[in-house]
């Protein structure tokens, strides 16, 4: 139930069987089913959802209905609307699963005493914080400087199940293009390894 | 909230199950029934269906499951049943609401099974203490759920629990179910409610309430 998780967490960590069971009193084991919401627009984010097995979204809502989304998350990988998360405020994003999946969730508060209890868990996630903030500045460059094959060629090494697993349509949606657009840039990249 | 909560309900087809399983179909959650007579079950899912029929209602067959995947859990069981559910679901209620609806009252209808110094609600704190036990709907009779409306005033339904958060929660599905929420404080007032159910049904007896009696404060 909690084994990628703590696989991860041992990774790059040192933690004591008992530090690993006092950590296991605070998670919340969570099946979701597909299509539906971990977590809606407008309410306050409580959880920061860790997958150990499926798939889910988070994606924004433009005035015209456009969806936009934010980010994948796939085994391995912890989803939220972190600002919601972080400050209390209502969330700006949807959250939703794209497949059956278990997540383990943690709340603000009992993240706060593992922090206080568990040194190493502190380093775990200042690791965590780095991986991420080194990300989205990826995500910053490439939608600035790359072109649209680069950047797709780049999403698939970043989630490589991503095409598997995901329609196109939420594949382009996540890059900021049309359907259309993003199966030129697939037919382009196809012919160039032909 | 606008995110639809998931509530497993153990012991649905029983009276308070299925009346509690009723009531809250018709808000914004979604809601899991386990009972371990799957022909009962199948039976209350149509009756469910039919009485509202945007209910987001499904059977699950096995309440570890349906626990896993709740984010409340409803122990709609005997007290004598509690440590075996809790047993089952101890792993995946952590860290989740577990509501006790239980009243240990005795065969005989006129005495509580508990010692003074405890409650049925505590007892199943103990048996599962990484989960937020509060103690819901058990003031009330399964018949008051058809009708929260006595005498023209609401039935007030009292709450007690230790966790501020999982408090305000049940007072939502306390409400969306029809009655009055009315936090009593913390978990150790189940003492006082669970004896509250127990003068209620002697009551209930002696007067021939015919099981449609509840609590109201009456205050300024
Ligand atoms: N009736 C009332 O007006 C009322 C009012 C307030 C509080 N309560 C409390 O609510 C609880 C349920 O009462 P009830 O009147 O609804 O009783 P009930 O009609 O007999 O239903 C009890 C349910 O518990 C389940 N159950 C029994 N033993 C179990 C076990 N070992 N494991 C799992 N499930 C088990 C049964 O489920 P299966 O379908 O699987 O057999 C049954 O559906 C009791 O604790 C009672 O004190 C009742």
């Amino acid at each position: 139930m909690y084994e990628l998780f703590f696989k991860n967490m041992t990774e790059k960590v040192k933690l004591t069987r008992d530090q690993q069971q006092m950590i296991r009193q605070y998670l919340v084991p969570k099946k979701i089913r597909k299509n539906q919401y971990l977590l809606q627009e407008g309410d306050v984010a409580k959880y920061a959802a860790f997958v150990e097995k499926g798939a889910l979204r988070a994606y924004s809502v433009d005035e015209k209905g456009t969806e936009h989304i934010i980010q994948f998350a796939f085994e391995g990988w912890t989803i939220s609307d972190m600002y919601s998360y972080m400050t209390g405020e209502p969330a700006t994003y949807n959250i939703d699963a794209l497949e059956d999946s278990e997540l383990v969730l943690l709340n603000k508060s009992a993240q706060e005493e593992i922090l206080q209890r568990v040194p190493e868990y502190e380093e775990y996630i200042r690791l965590q914080l780095t991986g991420a903030f080194m990300s989205m500045q990826k995500r910053i460059t490439s939608m600035l400087s790359l072109t649209l094959e680069e950047r797709y060629i780049q999403l698939t090494q970043l989630y490589p199940s991503l095409v598997q697993r995901v329609p196109q349509r939420m594949i382009a949606s996540y890059m900021g293009l049309t359907p259309e657009t993003l199966s030129r840039v697939r037919r382009k990249i196809k012919e160039r390894w032909e | 909230m606008r995110t639809k909560q998931t509530i497993a309900v153990l012991g649905a087809t029983g009276k308070m199950g299925s009346a509690i399983a009723k009531s809250l179909s018709k808000g914004n959650y979604r809601i899991l029934l386990f009972s371990r007579d799957n022909t009962k079950l199948g039976r209350l899912k149509r009756e469910l269906r039919n009485a509202v029929p945007q209910a987001d209602v499904v059977s699950v067959d096995c309440s570890y499951n349906a626990c896993w995947e709740a984010d409340v859990i409803i122990a709609a069981v005997p007290y004598s049943a509690e440590k075996e559910v809790a047993d089952t679901i101890r792993e995946v209620a952590n860290q989740k609401i577990v509501i006790s609806v239980a009243n240990p009252v005795n065969n005989n209808g006129d005495a509580l099974l508990t010692p003074l110094n405890t409650s049925a609600a505590e007892e199943l704190q103990k048996l599962l203490p990484n989960s937020k036990v509060i103690k819901a709907f058990n003031t009330m009779f399964a018949a008051d759920f058809n009708q929260p409306e006595i005498d023209g005033k609401q039935v007030d339904a009292f709450i007690a629990g230790n966790d501020d958060d999982a408090l305000e929660i049940v007072r939502d599905l306390v409400q969306t179910a029809g009655f009055n929420p009315v936090i009593a404080g913390d978990l150790s007032l189940s003492r006082v409610l669970e004896h509250m159910q127990l003068l209620l049904i002697r009551l209930s007896i002696k007067h021939n309430y015919n099981r449609l009696a509840g609590w109201k404060i009456l205050h300024h």
